[in-house]
């Protein structure tokens, strides 16, 4: 009896998560099957789905130049880009969520509040501060650029997830009489591995689709990244090429996805190691 | 262990900052054998060949030197050429629109090339519209690079089944050719001549039309001038020229949508736009498309079109000013202009005009007042809510007008 | 914590080294530890925030710009703004827009994620996969989609309405008044943030240790009072940052709001503040009101948060 309640319960929980699904991607199957539509569909009036079907656009999108450039950059960009920040934020948030040290709350005072600050603002010093050292038109500067953006919301994110470990896991683990490291790596890391994943995946995304940084910043074409590549869709003073657009974004999305998937599995994982005995 | 750990993540990190200051990548934009050159995204997907070609023959002109073509867009350029002007490393040869020289001009950003406009080809002939974008106080700064005008584009099938046998020379033709594709069409919603409320790049022709202007310098200051007479007629002539012939949104843009859009659904008989709208009509009508020059109120004349197009201009800070005017004449050679003109471009000399639609539509032309904030008058929309006020009724024209020639008096004459 | 050592050294005479080894070492590690954020932080942003400051209180614009070099006008650019009945106007309706948001984003966001903890792994996957798909759109092209299915012209949104019969929805303009060209806006921001929301939460409540979910059922609590009881406490600090980080971005949020309303119609009555500075300081190259400007911005954003800050400061400290 009680099976068959939750199996029903299970089944209206999935169609509810279907339909949510269906509304809130709505959007980006518009985008998808726009990537599909002929040209004269893509301008003319909506319909539900292409009615002929091409892959003009995509091979039109590839065809550009520096797509697969685009795409490179953008992959060394954000891979280093995101690696350096939750290694080095990671660090910063176990400093914060355990350490009681001077200093603490200015730090934590100073990475929140350069979140506040404007991006419009910062561009131009900025520049000048690369320039400076030489870091204009070279994909390290714009990495170091991104990850002072990256870092402040990941240490601020971390640590709200290093927090959130019940304390009692910690000290049951150390009871035990391992070491504090083993400690660490057996309990604290599988818990806090599911915060890890979204910053990364949040920090991934967001560095992805970063522009005017990477467009200020990046002189040579062949070093721009893939948002600048997409840029010059709509960059133009002429007819905006839409259905290019569209499946220039699409391909430009799937690195994203692709690694989103790798790394879903973690949250998972990180789902039944809550329930893991102490 | 841990600690291990950490102190070698920190050298890590601290090697991965030192590595960045040191792996220099060279900023100074003109290295001593390179000409950095911006050019707008419309060359890239254009006329990439007519660019090669200019750089084969500067680099054969110059041995040892080499140029780096780099394509910007035109939302974020500016942005971009503020921040190499604040950090010193500017390109040596820059595009900008004709309409956003003024503000820079004005603030010194470019080299003065007045010394060298003889020097420049076809500079005696240069179209009045072009060469005035590039000068600030007598003294050249741009150089005319390329234009476009605005023409009418209909489908002449629509025309011939309306009874249009001839296509009109005057306003008021075009007026009565528009009530007959209207009744021949009888479609809810068609347009016989698509033109979005607020397009006062149109709108404004009428009002050069009659020989009004937007603002006038006088004495010293700008003076709007949307208030005179002239003008108020060529409003009065466009509030009624749009309710006869548009049933486009009075009070929106020319983007949204965009006008061979509407003409690609069937909505639309004529659109008046850049010559270049012939691309993008539709399968279905690209056969029946042509294009003549929309008529001005005196007969036989072409109405002012609205003259765009870029410059080229020298950031004062380059090295290498000699090589980038080099490099700039080899762009705007004859035979570059010859080749610009070939891919439906207006050449930016009389000498070189030739006869398509597009060119005689640049034979009348207007641009906007050349000071220093226009483009805060642009960005303030005044013109469009003024447009907006006439077309729905919501003032009267003279109302609107002095509305909007007295902001615009107030915002040029900003210090 | 003073006890345990980070080292395991046998032997009394190490014991004597290793106390003040480690010590220093207990000392020093958090400060190791956060070293390398505030060496690439510092040596990147610290000019930018030195200058910003700096260009507030000087005019300085292209001219300025080209020059290198601005006029000292003190707290002139500070007043020239404060003064301007604009800025309180686009202050006070960016406050509402931000509460809007924030509220809409973090409440379906909650309640998302719950929603993914009782469905099916297959659905979980698909859902997580589209909440990817959502978040990993760019800006430009999101807006773009957003146009196209809300123009009054042929937008599929007014043909749905009149389809499910909610009313006559012809060819209506959703653009038509600042409320609802702000409502559109409110839409697509809220449907662009709720993945990290979502995600967030999900890898939050993936915390909640199974057996206290267990031990609640068992002893019959309804879901609402597990979820306050045991869920809720330990999504707090998950919770509070989303909310303090969802302040600053919708606050300061610039580009979807300008491109769907489109340039042509942006006018002071639907400013918000990243438009404002854009439009008021940036689009004029007035550098220094633009300063001027965004260091406002810092200071009501900073206000908005303090309270989520604190409690986040708090909860830490208990420790």
């Amino acid at each position: 009896m009680r099976r068959r309640g939750r199996l029903t319960s299970r089944l209206a929980w999935n169609a509810v998560g279907l339909a949510v699904t269906v509304v809130l991607v709505f959007p980006v199957y518009w985008m998808i099957s726009t990537a599909f539509k002929s040209e004269d569909e893509v301008n003319g009036n909506p319909t539900w789905l292409p009615l002929h079907p091409t892959l003009d656009h995509f091979r039109d999108a590839i065809a550009r130049p520096f797509f697969w450039d685009g795409i490179r950059n953008s992959v060394i960009v954000v891979s280093v880009t995101v690696a350096l920040s939750l290694v080095l934020a990671f660090l910063a948030a176990i400093a914060l969520a355990k350490f009681r040290f001077t200093g603490r709350k200015l730090f934590i005072v100073l990475v929140i509040g350069i979140q506040m600050l404007p991006a419009a603002g910062l561009i131009i010093p900025l520049y000048i501060v690369l320039a400076r050292y030489g870091q204009v038109n070279s994909l390290t500067g714009l990495i170091v650029t991104y990850m002072t953006f990256v870092l402040p919301f990941s240490v601020w994110t971390l640590r709200g997830f290093l927090i959130g470990i019940p304390k009692e896991l910690e000290e049951a683990a150390m009871v035990d009489g391992s070491s504090r490291l083993g400690a660490f790596v057996r309990i604290l890391l599988p818990l806090v591995a599911p915060g890890l994943v979204a910053t990364s995946v949040f920090a991934f995304i967001t560095a992805w689709n970063e522009f005017i940084f990477a467009y200020v910043l990046l002189n040579d074409q062949s070093k721009q990244t893939a948002t600048v590549w997409l840029s010059y869709f709509y960059g133009t003073s002429r007819h905006v090429d839409w259905g290019g657009l569209m499946a220039g974004s699409t391909l430009i999305a799937v690195p994203v996805v692709v690694f989103f998937l790798l790394v879903q599995r973690k949250i998972a994982f990180g789902l039944t190691a809550g329930a893991v005995k102490a | 262990m841990k600690r291990r750990k950490i102190a070698s993540v920190g050298v890590l990190a601290a090697v991965v900052a030192a590595a960045a200051s040191l792996a220099g990548a060279t900023t100074a934009a003109s290295d001593a054998n390179t000409l950095t050159v911006w050019l707008q995204v419309d060359a890239q997907t254009g006329w990439a060949d007519v660019v090669a070609a200019a750089n084969r023959q500067f680099e054969s002109s110059h041995p040892g030197w080499n140029v780096d073509v780099q394509y910007q867009t035109w939302g974020d350029h500016l942005g971009k050429f503020d921040a190499t002007l604040a950090a010193g490393n500017v390109p040596d040869v820059i595009e900008l629109g004709n309409t956003e020289m003024t503000k820079y001009m004005a603030a010194g950003a470019f080299a003065d090339l007045t010394s060298a406009k003889s020097s420049f080809p076809n500079s005696g002939n240069w179209l009045a519209g072009l060469a005035a974008s590039g000068s600030f106080n007598g003294k050249l700064y741009g150089v005319p690079y390329y234009a476009g005008s605005r023409v009418v584009t209909y489908r002449s099938d629509l025309y011939k089944r309306a009874g249009i046998a001839k296509l009109p020379t005057s306003l008021a033709a075009f007026i009565a050719d528009a009530k007959k594709l209207a009744a021949k069409s009888g479609k809810r919603g068609f347009s016989p001549v698509y033109v979005a409320g607020t397009d006062w790049y149109i709108a404004m022709g009428f009002v050069y039309d009659r020989g009004g202007a937007i603002a006038r310098f006088k004495n010293g200051k700008w003076v709007g001038a949307l208030a005179s007479k002239q003008a108020i007629a060529g409003l009065t002539a466009y509030k009624a020229f749009f309710n006869a012939a548009s049933r486009a949104s009075r009070t929106g843009d020319e983007a949204r949508p965009q006008p061979y859009d509407v003409y690609a659904q069937g909505m639309a008989a004529s659109i008046v736009g850049p010559a270049w709208f012939s691309c993008c009509v539709g399968a279905k009508y690209k056969a029946a498309t042509k294009q003549f020059v929309m008529p001005s109120y005196i007969k036989g004349k072409a109405m002012p079109g609205f003259l765009g197009g870029s410059d080229l201009a020298v950031p004062g800070r380059t090295n290498a000013k000699q090589q980038a005017i080099d490099w700039i004449k080899a762009l705007t050679s004859s035979t570059s202009q010859r080749a610009l003109q070939a891919k439906g471009n207006i050449p930016n000399a009389t000498s070189l005009l030739g006869n398509s639609v597009n060119e005689r539509a640049a034979q009348r032309s207007w641009f906007i007042p050349t000071a220093k904030h226009w483009v805060d008058v642009e960005n303030g929309n005044i013109l469009r809510t003024m447009l907006a006020r006439i077309l729905t009724g919501k003032a009267t024209i003279q109302q609107a007008a002095s509305w909007a020639s007295d902001n615009i008096s107030f915002t040029l004459n900003r210090p | 914590m003073a006890s345990s050592a980070v080292g395991i050294a046998p032997g009394s005479r190490r014991r004597r080294r290793r106390l003040t080894w480690s010590r220093v070492a207990r000392g020093s590690t958090p400060y190791l530890l956060i070293a390398p954020v505030v060496v690439v932080t510092g040596a990147i942003l610290g000019y930018p925030i030195y200058k910003l400051v700096t260009l507030s209180l000087q005019r300085y614009g292209l001219e300025e710009l080209i020059q290198r070099k601005g006029t000292w006008i003190g707290l002139d650019n500070f007043s020239s703004v404060l003064q301007d009945p604009i800025f309180w106007h686009t202050l006070g309706r960016t406050a509402v827009f931000t509460i809007a948001n924030v509220g809409l984003t973090m409440v379906i966001g909650t309640l998302l994620a719950l929603l993914l903890v009782r469905v099916s792994r297959f659905v979980r996957i698909l859902l997580t996969a589209g909440l990817v798909l959502v978040w990993s759109m760019p800006a430009v092209v999101a807006v773009q989609v957003w146009y196209w299915m809300t123009n009054f012209h042929n937008g599929v949104l007014n043909h749905l309405l009149t389809q499910a019969r909610v009313g006559d929805f012809f060819q209506h303009d959703w653009y038509g008044s600042p409320l609802s060209q702000l409502s559109m806006a409110t839409t697509l921001i809220v449907w662009a943030g709720i993945p990290f929301v979502v995600i967030s939460v999900y890898a939050g409540l993936a915390q909640v240790p199974g057996e206290l979910l267990e031990a609640a059922a068992i002893d019959g609590a309804r879901p609402w009072r597990t979820f306050a009881d045991v869920t809720f406490p330990i999504l707090k600090p998950v919770l509070l940052i989303l909310t303090s980080l969802s302040i600053i971005w919708d606050f300061s949020v610039f580009t979807q709001p300008f491109l769907l309303i489109g340039r042509s119609h942006i006018e002071a009555a639907n400013y918000l503040m990243g438009i404002y500075l854009y439009t008021e300081a940036y689009a004029n190259s007035d550098f220094g009101r633009g300063a001027a400007i965004s260091l406002l911005m810092v200071l009501t954003v900073a206000g908005m948060s303090v309270f989520y800050v604190r409690q986040m400061l708090r909860i830490g400290d208990v420790r």
